[in-house]
């Protein structure tokens, strides 16, 4: 029964100890016939973000990237919400599993400039 | 920050409690994809001076929604006087429960139920999956609570640890180190993962490890390589 309790107590701070993703700066994709829009994006050094990317297709992509190491359905007409970082600076590709020759992009992560 | 660490802490040291057969076995992610399918077949060999065994798994799961997946798992064993046959049946929930990314570390939860083929003996298991991204670099654990049941079972509560620590060198080769504890068992040693994309969703996953427990003198090297087939 202890040991119950114990590990009760581990999922209980587990949890406690998490937190919250507040002011987390928004940045924004499109997918349509294809093709991510902007195809490049730049992003803060250091920082999480929030990257909400509108599938205005009819059909489902995959977004892919084993550099940002990230995996997503994005359902049609649906915005999908994916949190990427904080990362170094540098180029992070990415790219749509079910049409890869034309959706893809990059993440610039910059000191300054992000857009 | 002080809360964080006296629950890693407590986790660590509850490990010292343990479990039946093989612990050396597979560490779990916590992420699920929606409409993900998969095939899955595992190998585990574990050898001593006085015994060997291994033991198969093959199972088919499938997402029932954008956060649950559902594993069924046929389980085969064999010893050096038994040849390989049906063990056990297994079926397996896993639940990701928190986004990927969105707070500082990423969390899941494993249930299982698991009945000997042969006999009235039942084990089930529930715990937490935990992953943290460093950079290129990812550490994932697992805590599972085990209780066991039956006419061949003494009555009993388990826990096992097992972490690993992954570096995301290329999508094919991604070198990690493994440690698994549980009744008494604490083993360590190098693994790799790896991931090969085809069209669509359909990618092919491996994993393997070579595992050697350090709290006896004697020999007790584990074996062990993971195939799944998503699509």
């Amino acid at each position: 029964m202890l040991k119950y309790i114990y590990y009760l107590l581990c999922i209980f701070l587990c949890f406690v100890s998490q937190k919250l993703s507040a002011n987390t700066t928004q940045y924004h994709l499109t997918l349509e016939n294809n093709i991510f829009t902007p195809s490049e994006l730049t992003i803060p050094v250091n920082e999480k973000v929030k990257l909400i990317i509108y599938n205005k297709d009819k059909t489902a992509e995959e977004f892919d990237s084993f550099d940002l190491n990230r995996e997503k359905v994005l359902f049609p007409n649906k915005k999908t919400t994916i949190f990427i970082g904080p990362l170094s600076s540098g180029q992070y590709e990415y790219f749509g599993e079910y049409n890869p020759g034309t959706a893809r992009g990059m993440i610039i992560v910059e000191v300054n400039n992000a857009n | 920050m002080c809360s964080r660490m006296l629950s890693i802490i407590l986790i660590l040291f509850s490990t010292k409690v343990l479990a039946d057969g093989m612990v050396v076995d597979k560490v779990y992610h916590p992420y699920v994809l929606p409409n993900e399918r998969e095939f899955e077949w595992r190998l585990m060999s574990r050898q001593t001076d006085a015994n060997s065994l291994i033991g198969q798994r093959i199972a088919y799961g499938h997402s029932i929604s954008d956060t649950v997946m559902v594993e069924g798992y046929l389980i085969g064993e064999k010893t050096e006087t038994d040849d390989f046959g049906l063990q056990a049946y297994e079926i397996e929930i896993r639940w990701m429960m928190t986004e990927q990314g969105e707070l500082w570390a990423d969390w899941g939860m494993l249930f299982e139920v698991e009945k000997n083929h042969a006999s009235n003996d039942w084990e089930v298991t529930t715990g937490i999956i935990f992953e943290k991204e460093f950079g290129r670099t990812s550490l994932t654990m697992n805590l599972f609570g085990i209780y066991e049941w039956g006419d061949n079972l003494q009555e009993e509560f388990e826990t096992e640890f097992r972490l690993k620590y992954r570096y995301r060198w290329l999508p094919q080769v991604q070198p990690a180190i493994e440690l698994y504890t549980g009744e008494g068992y604490f083993g360590i040693g190098p693994a790799f993962m790896g991931i090969q994309r085809f069209d669509g969703q359909k990618q092919l996953k491996w994993e393997a490890g070579f595992i050697s427990e350090l709290s006896s003198s004697g020999k007790d090297h584990s074996f062990r390589v993971t195939l799944e087939y998503e699509f």
